[in-house]
């Protein structure tokens, strides 16, 4: 496709383009799946990191679609970032230059009013349009009755009702779409009045003279009546500037208000157009949502609700997805085992069973807990609980500069920041999301539990402290709330600082309770796997060979007199890795970590488990074998007799866990999410430097003040 | 909009923010002098000059209903919205 392209077909073998527009919660997603199945591919919308769904069908006589589906937008003059982008793809104004033939709109029978705002505005387009008027059932159910031949007569388009959560007139649907195509574009269908009309005249004559169709231009002229000047994502603001400016005294001077006038003209018309289609065959009356809302909304009962189904959630992430991980790792592990068998011994054999099938593996082990969490969160969205959610926590997370929304990542967090960063998505703003992006890593991941445990387990005294609560009990739970307090603390000094900027006022939708569709959560979860995989799996490919490479070379010859344990330690201790470790024990010493704590810190910067293994390592007694590793660790003396590892030391280690961002797939994760590129790896770099930096200052801030405290360290 | 009539919501003659207009009334929205940006979205979503709103409820946000739509309004937006009150709330 060139910027060229004409919007017309030009042969009988190209896909007809439909791109699929509609408000939030109208069932948009749900009936372009109906449409597309499985045949779909997500990417980003060129330049941005709004995500971009393909999808294609084929009709019974072999003609094919190609169908996009745009961003959920009230309008297409609200300004939203979503709602820019589906305006640049409408008038043919992004990168991609992917020009639609027909544009669908997706319309909730239910609020016929709201959504024909959005509606009417993309029929002025010069575009043709077909309307699917979704959730009829739901509408009959509620006593709404639309009269679909009269709505075709006030759009002038053709309108199919569609259910298409059942898949209800989805073939009537696909065949409008072509009928569609060969017909006329729609118009405006309400009048301008002549002040109006006469002020926008030269706004709009300069819009069509730069290539905008005439009907286009009429309404980009009406909806840049109504911009403010300084919005940056208002790409051709700048150029129309002092003509907007003047097209607004103007408007002034004949006694108009240029900010209302779009939104009074066109709902003065839909008014009238509901008027003549909608009939209301009773009063409303309280529905099974406001009934639902009264318990998940309500002051005390909310919040308890909101908790209970949250514990649901984070408990059967940890414990569903075990058994899974388990097998992974199983498999994966019998898998490099088999490769190896293949190979023979050497380098080679080194590389692919520790280098490849380890280090992808112990990435790929958190797919089942990614896919549990998007279940869930496909579950509490589409039922709708979301948005009451983000409702109840608004105004906790508005204390510390961030949103509503920034809670659900912020949790998932416990489990894994991958799926929390990814996560970040149903956020808006793109400085509230990059605050959530940047503190996500801060709460205790399940890949921080083996640390946690080993240390506990080896250096802190099984004390009772309280019925049920022991004092190795409330170390970890200490270092949960440490985590969690610090990403809130460096969440609302982002927001001061780097991210600074208004925290929007909450405009929320609260969408009427459904059940969520099976098929849907199946394709979300598919659809994040394998992003999951796809993306974070070649960066993590990478990095895995190059840690082997560090921990193998240069080699040492090994001495066959001592035990293979003592010749692997001999061997790390030489290798590049090594070499690290001891390069930076200066660096470290402060801490009281010695260098093979060092190594295995620079070892796990993959991934935090991986420090458990290289100690096992270093110490000779395999990765998993975890009681002979916790006396080898107790037993351990530095140079001058000390013990090497006290109490003391053990938190300042774990506190350094809390904090550092020692995880390869996060940060792959943060570079795709933070907006990829340059931008993404400069945000990634603040994300692993800050935390990094906290690591050291807290772990050092123990040692300091358990010395001073009389603690050995 | 003079300053007394604010005091009093149950006159249907007066104007208030949307914040004092009672549960369960019906008011007609007189003017939206919020942020331009939030006052284009709250436009797109059915909040416009002359549209009828109720409040549903008050919790730590407002709860309005626009036309069957329901929608949280937070953090002082409700402030920025001025409504004149469709009839006289019932006793309670």
């Amino acid at each position: 496709m060139t910027a060229t392209a004409a919007p017309e077909p030009r042969t009988a073998a190209e896909p007809l383009r439909v791109a699929i527009i509609g408000n939030p919660n109208t069932g948009k997603t749900t009936l372009f799946n109906a449409l597309t199945g499985l045949r779909q591919h997500v990417g980003n919308f060129a330049g941005v990191t709004v995500e971009r769904f393909e999808g294609s069908f084929k009709m019974s006589d072999g003609r094919r679609v190609t169908v996009v589906d745009l961003p959920g937008s009230y309008s297409l003059s609200a300004g939203s970032p979503d709602e820019q982008i589906a305006l640049e793809v409408l008038l043919e104004r992004d990168k991609a230059h992917w020009a639609p033939q027909v544009v669908l709109v997706v319309v909730d029978a239910s609020h016929l009013e709201r959504n024909l705002f959005l509606t009417s505005q993309v029929c002025e387009l010069g575009i043709p349009v077909v309307v699917a008027l979704n959730q009829v059932d739901a509408a009959e159910r509620a006593g709404i009755s639309i009269d679909v031949p009269a709505l075709i007569h006030e759009l002038g388009v053709p309108v199919v009702p569609t259910v298409a959560s059942r898949g209800e007139g989805i073939e009537p649907l696909k065949k409008a779409l072509f009928i569609a195509a060969g017909l006329p574009a729609p118009a405006r269908k309400f009048e301008i009045p002549t002040a109006a009309h006469d002020v926008l005249a030269p706004l709009a004559a300069q819009l069509e003279a730069d290539g905008m169709a005439h009907s286009a231009a009429q309404l980009e002229a009406l909806r840049l009546l109504s911009v403010t000047r300084g919005e940056s994502h208002l790409a051709h603001v700048e150029k129309y500037g002092e003509l907007i400016t003047e097209t607004q005294a103007k408007a002034r001077e004949s006694g108009l208000l240029p900010e209302q006038l779009e939104a009074n003209l066109r709902f003065k018309w839909i008014r009238g157009v509901v008027e003549r289609t909608v009939t209301r065959r009773r009063e409303r009356a309280p529905t099974v949502s406001d009934r639902l809302d009264a318990v998940a909304l309500h002051r005390v009962g909310g919040p308890i609700v909101f908790l209970l189904l949250m514990a649901i959630v984070f408990q059967s992430v940890f414990t569903w997805a075990a058994p899974l991980q388990d097998w992974i790792e199983g498999a994966i592990a019998t898998l490099g085992a088999t490769a190896g068998t293949l190979i023979p011994a050497g380098d080679a054999q080194s590389l692919v069973v520790d280098g490849v099938f380890a280090g992808v593996g112990s990435v790929v082990v958190f797919l089942p807990q990614i896919a549990f969490l998007f279940a869930f969160i496909s579950v509490l969205e589409q039922s709708g609980y979301m948005a009451r959610a983000a409702f109840l926590m608004d105004g906790l997370m508005r204390r510390v500069g961030l949103h509503g929304k920034s809670f659900i990542p912020m949790l998932s967090g416990y489990a894994c920041a991958v799926p929390g960063i990814m996560a970040t998505r149903t956020i808006e703003d793109p400085k509230d999301r990059l605050a959530t992006i940047m503190v996500v890593p801060l709460m205790s991941c399940s890949a921080r539990l083996p640390v946690y445990t080993l240390l506990i387990g080896a250096f802190v005294p099984a004390l009772p402290l309280l019925p049920g609560l022991g004092l190795q009990g409330a170390m970890m739970l200490a270092m949960y709330l440490l985590g969690t307090v610090t990403a809130l603390a460096v969440a609302a000094l982002f927001r001061r600082t780097l991210l600074k900027g208004p925290v929007r006022p909450m405009i929320l939708e609260l969408p009427p309770y459904r059940r969520p569709s099976l098929r849907s959560i199946a394709l979300a979860v598919w659809q994040r796997c394998l992003i999951f995989l796809r993306r974070a799996g070649t960066v993590i490919l990478s990095l895995s060979i190059v840690l082997w490479a560090l921990a193998t070379y240069p080699k040492t010859a090994p001495d066959a007199a001592q035990p293979i344990e003592r010749q692997q330690e001999v061997q790390l201790a030489n290798s590049a890795l090594g070499t690290m470790g001891h390069a930076i024990e200066p660096v470290v010493r402060p801490l009281g970590f010695d260098w093979k704590i060092g190594v295995s810190i620079v070892a796990s910067f993959a991934a935090r488990e991986v420090f458990v293994s290289t100690m096992g390592t270093i110490y000779g007694v395999g990765g998993e074998d975890d009681v002979a590793l916790k006396d080898r660790m107790l037993a351990e003396r530095s140079a001058d007799g000390a013990l090497a590892y006290t109490p003391l030391i053990a938190v300042a280690l774990m506190v350094f866990y809390v904090y550092a961002l020692m995880c390869m797939s996060t940060i792959a994760v943060t570079v795709r999410e933070a907006g990829g590129g340059r931008t993404g790896w400069r945000w990634a770099g603040i994300s692993f430097g800050y935390m990094l930096v906290l690591a050291y200052v807290a772990a050092w801030g123990v040692i300091v003040v358990g010395r001073a405290m009389g603690f050995a360290g | 909009m003079a300053l007394p009539l604010h005091l009093n919501p149950d006159n249907a003659d007066c104007t208030c923010p949307l914040m004092d207009s009672k549960a369960g009334n019906e008011a007609t929205v007189v003017a939206i002098t919020c942020g331009e940006h939030d006052a284009r979205r709250l436009r797109a979503l059915g909040v416009y000059e002359g549209a009828t709103i109720s409040v549903v409820g008050k919790k730590n946000c407002l709860l309005v209903d626009v036309r069957g739509t329901r929608l949280a309004l937070c953090s002082g937006l409700a402030l920025g919205i001025t409504v004149q009150p469709l009839e006289r709330p019932s006793i309670a």
